[in-house]
């Protein structure tokens, strides 16, 4: 039996759980613990509900209620929806497209650790004075320690808890693209992925570009927190007075267009993934093919790509000029269009199909019915008229509860839907109906009062006492909403033992690969590589694909033979390749355990809190000294641990992979990284051009001493232009098989890398201590925003440059020891990371050194 | 060899353009053109940028997919600065 496991431990082991590396076993933990984290975000949503019972704070104190509004946010936000999504996504994505896993596992792994890690951040921050209480929006400044009452402690726990998070989030929608872009089964082109793969593609498109952004906001964020930079603070004079005529001018508007950069985009990753259910879930139910899935998928294509450009909607009441309003009234007008588009599509689904009332088709369409209402509210606050009316009440809180709750929906569809997949038992179909009976009577009870009562204001316990009724109607409404998911619970915790046998497919339409094989499917997926060659699903057997790699494998790049719309699998091809299962996997022995993902997720938990108790440059207690200390030891000691293990995830012999074809994976993966690397920095220039444009643009040189000039940075210029190009010569000799040139341009490499270092940190030091009239104490992180912007910029920099140091070295021991001779892959995939790192230089050198 | 000789090559023109930035300052061009020196400086930075892309990180030879992967993120990050920048004019 453990030979079919591929070295893990049964599911039945705990230690399974913790090594596992496999897409399957990580989607569970993935669903897992995102229904954790509902519950948790759930809980403190019911005590402020029953505090909503009455106008004014009877049962939570004013700033308990703070915490559990602001909790409730993030925690629902991030910690429960995108990442149910992904478990989905885990789980169902692999299989639909032919791959036996993700492109990287451990990585896959990895990511998951990250974000269990950051939840469980997020919830030691309640015990840390108090979380984080300015409202999931966390707008500036009430964002920054000097705003928050009774110490930041917590609040940048919450605030590092969110890196951490983000850092998952990047980690897996580099993962997920590059597997979605190399691993699709042969035949299978981009435009014929099943419905469900096309919505996750799409949202860790937006996922890659949109969370960098905040990423950039969230570092910032903690640097004001940490180390005492001045982004969001408006006022700071050499004396501590009040002013606004130093420094900042527009602090708060900077942080609302970095967040909602990042936030209307988000909004569509997660609707996205529920779209994907929903679309999948209508064709199995009504047995039928989408209509017009080919305009579907347009439809989806251009909200992803307008969803970057509407943004400023959420700023309607700031002072932004009007012409930008207008134009963002009108971009918001018009990504609303392809939702018509995408609902008269399901719509005309059911209607032209026949439909079959199953619990996951009862949440689904009652998750359309909800992003409805959801949608045409919308409508209304898109207009700028409107909006000054609306913002800030509860009519926002039920429209964004009617399309965010109403996408959830479609996900507890999902949940129901692929349960039998995931456990190979069915799930009590009375149960479930009851389930979403009372789901959605309450999800109705609970938010559509809030329309009614929508002058009630947002965040706030008190209200007029004439809406009273309508909180209460509300209140009882998110009691019912809660017991529905003891229902669900029950249900699905009861059928694991109870249910009847699944089967393949409990669904008779339904159509894409996850139904052609076992439920739950065996370790690889499947029982030879699969192939859509011939127009479905077929599996090859090693003969099989040994011969088409021979002689007619030419035709395996896209624009092969056209495969049925949506990757139909028919069972009818199954037979033919089970018996050659046995030596496939004996060919093929991929690795599917390690310990080191979690270990480097501890670490990165035990870091992050030991940097909360880092305040304005001064460590609050030894404790966070050591958690610091510790934190550090373990992460570096397990990524190198990650990085010597071998671990072998092989790439199938024959699949689809345009338009990436010639893209080496690991090259991929280094380029997706990078695209969103460059979505950082340009953040974080973009933050400083901002400011700097707040401020006048020319006026700025006062902010500045004469002592900061401009040889230091010229003098790093052609240190880094030099380190780069001897990076090239590293390759050029490696591909030679010369281990001395190698050796020699690696170690030069190094040299001036650390010279780089080394002249920033003397010029820092200069800079710290520099004591001119204009600043007598130096100018430090703080002294004002034109510092701030140089140091944390350059900053961030630096820490790249550092990074890629190790990285440097690490490959000089190993090419020492006679590595990458006629295989330089690793020093060009190296190589890429470090010339983007000298690239980003050349922008920072005349914004921060020249003009 | 004739590669190792491009890159050599590059390497000069990236080295003077830095250089050319510089010499912009001390010139004291800032001073009497600042916005004419500021775009000279800037559309220099953004040649050398395209040089080592296209070379050191051989976009040139990849296929041109990777190029437009790339450019995503550049797009979306002058999106931002552009009109978050323009908002509060
Ligand atoms: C037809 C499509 C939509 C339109 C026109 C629209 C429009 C808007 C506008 C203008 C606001 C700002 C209201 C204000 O703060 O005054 C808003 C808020 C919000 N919307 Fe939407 N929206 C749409 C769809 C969605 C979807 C699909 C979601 C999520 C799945 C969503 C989630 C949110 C959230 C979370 C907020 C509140 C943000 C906050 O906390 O301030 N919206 N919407
Ligand atoms: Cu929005």
């Amino acid at each position: 039996m453990s030979s079919h496991e591929h070295g893990l431990p049964p599911k039945s082991s705990i230690s399974r759980w913790f090594l596992t590396t496999n897409h399957k076993d990580v989607g569970i933990l993935y669903i897992v613990t995102a229904l954790f984290f509902l519950v948790f975000g759930g809980v403190l949503a019911l005590l402020f509900r029953i505090e909503l019972w009455e106008p004014g704070a009877q049962v939570l104190s004013e700033l308990s209620y703070n915490q559990s509004v602001s909790a409730h946010g993030l925690l629902m936000v991030f910690w429960f929806i995108s990442p149910f999504a992904f478990g989905f996504a885990n789980y169902v994505v692999p299989l639909q497209m032919g791959a036996e896993d993700l492109a990287f596992p451990r990585l896959n792994a990895l990511s998951y650790w990250l974000y269990l890690f950051s939840g469980l951040l997020f919830g030691v921050s309640f015990f840390q004075g108090s979380t984080f209480a300015g409202g999931w929006t966390m707008y500036a400044p009430l964002n920054v320690p000097a705003y928050i009452p009774d110490g930041a402690l917590g609040a940048t726990t919450a605030v590092l808890a969110l890196v951490m998070f983000v850092a998952s989030v990047t980690v897996s929608s580099v993962n997920f693209l590059t597997t979605m872009y190399r691993m699709r089964a042969e035949g299978l082109r981009m435009r014929d992925l099943p419905i469900f793969s096309v919505s996750i593609l799409l949202t860790v498109w937006m996922m890659l570009f949109a969370f960098a952004a905040l990423l950039a906001a969230l570092m910032i964020l903690s640097a004001d927190h940490i180390i005492g930079t001045k982004y969001f603070v408006y006022q700071i004079t050499q004396s501590g007075a009040v002013t606004r005529t130093v420094g900042n001018e527009a602090a708060s508007l900077l942080w609302a267009h970095l967040f909602w950069f990042f936030g209307h985009p988000e909004v569509y990753i997660v609707f996205f993934p529920a779209l994907g259910v929903m679309a999948e879930t209508f064709q199995t139910f009504a047995g039928r093919r989408l209509v017009g899935r080919k305009w579907f998928i347009l439809s989806m294509v251009l909200v992803a790509l307008q969803s970057f450009m509407v943004w400023m909607h959420h700023m309607f009441l700031t002072n932004i000029n009007l012409t930008i309003k207008t134009v963002f009234m009108a971009t918001t007008i018009g990504i609303s269009l392809p939702f018509d588009l995408m609902m008269f599509s399901l719509i005309y689904t059911l209607i032209k199909g026949k439909v079959r009332f199953k619990t996951p088709f009862l949440f689904t369409l009652g998750s359309v019915i909800l992003f409805i209402v959801g949608g045409i509210t919308g409508v209304f606050l898109g207009a700028v008229v409107l909006d000054y009316q609306f913002r800030g009440t509860y009519w926002v809180v039920a429209h964004f509860h009617y399309v965010m709750v109403g996408g959830a929906t479609a996900l507890f569809g999902g949940l129901y839907y692929w349960y039998p997949k995931m456990t190979g038992k069915m799930y009590d179909e009375f149960l479930g109906k009851v389930n979403f009976a009372m789901y959605f009577v309450g999800f109705n009870l609970l938010y559509f009062p809030m329309f009614v009562a929508w002058e009630t204001p947002r965040r706030v316990f008190e209200y007029e006492a004439g809406l009273t009724v309508w909180h209460q109607i509300a209140t009882i409404g998110g009691l019912l909403l809660g017991a529905s998911f003891l229902v669900m619970f029950y249900n699905l915790f009861v059928s694991l033992w109870r249910g009847a046998d699944a089967g393949d497919t409990p669904w008779e339409y339904a159509t894409s690969a996850e139904w052609a094989v076992s439920s739950p499917p065996p370790m690889d997926n499947f029982p030879g590589l699969p192939s859509y060659r011939d127009g479905s699903l077929s599996f090859l057997s090693e003969s099989a694909v040994a011969a088409r790699l021979r002689g007619d494998g030419t035709a395996s790049t896209d624009g092969g033979d056209p495969t049925a719309d949506g990757g139909v699998a028919t069972g009818t091809a199954l037979d033919t390749a089970t018996e050659t299962h046995l030596e496939t996997e004996d060919v093929e022995h991929a690795d599917h355990a390690s310990i080191w993902p979690f270990a480097v997720g501890l670490g990165a938990f035990l870091t992050m809190l030991g940097l909360s108790g880092v305040q304005q440059g001064t460590i609050v207690g030894t404790e966070y000294a050591a958690l610091l200390g510790v934190g550090g030891v373990v992460t570096f000691g397990s990524l190198v641990a990650m990085t010597r293990e071998p671990f072998h995830a092989p790439e199938a012999a024959l699949a689809e992979r345009f338009p990436y074809a010639d893209v080496e994976k690991l090259k991929l993966g280094m380029w997706v990284f990078l695209a969103s690397d460059v979505v950082l920095f340009g953040a974080f220039i973009g933050s400083h051009a901002f400011i700097r444009v707040a401020h006048g643009w020319r006026e700025w040189h006062n902010l500045i001493p004469a002592e900061h000039v401009t040889m230091p940075g010229l003098i790093n210029t052609y240190l880094l232009l030099t380190s780069s190009f001897l990076v090239v010569l590293a390759m050029v000799a490696a591909k030679k098989g010369s281990r001395r040139g190698t050796v020699l341009s690696l170690v030069g490499t190094l040299a001036l890398g650390i010279g780089f270092l080394v002249n920033k940190a003397l010029e820092w030091q200069h800079l710290f201590h520099v004591h001119s009239e204009a600043f007598p104490q130096g100018w430090d992180l703080s002294t004002n925003v034109a510092s701030s912007t140089f140091y944390l910029t350059t900053g961030l920099h630096g820490a790249h440059v550092a990074v890629g140091l190790v990285i440097c070295a690490y490959m000089t021991i190993r090419a020492w020891n006679g590595a990458y001779q006629g295989d330089p892959d690793a020093i060009e995939y190296f190589g890429l990371y470090w010339h983007f790192v000298d690239i980003v230089w050349l922008f920072l050198f005349p914004l921060f050194y020249i003009l | 060899m004739t590669r190792t000789k491009l890159y050599v090559g590059i390497y000069v023109v990236l080295f003077a353009f830095a250089t050319v930035q510089a010499l912009v300052e001390f010139a004291g061009f800032l001073e009497s053109a600042y916005w004419e020196a500021f775009a000279a400086i800037m559309v220099l930075s953004a040649i050398k940028a395209v040089l080592v892309a296209a070379y050191y990180q051989h976009l040139r030879w990849e296929p041109r997919s990777v190029s437009y992967l790339v450019a995503g993120g550049l797009v979306a990050a002058t999106a931002l600065t552009g009109a978050a920048a323009f908002s509060i004019l």
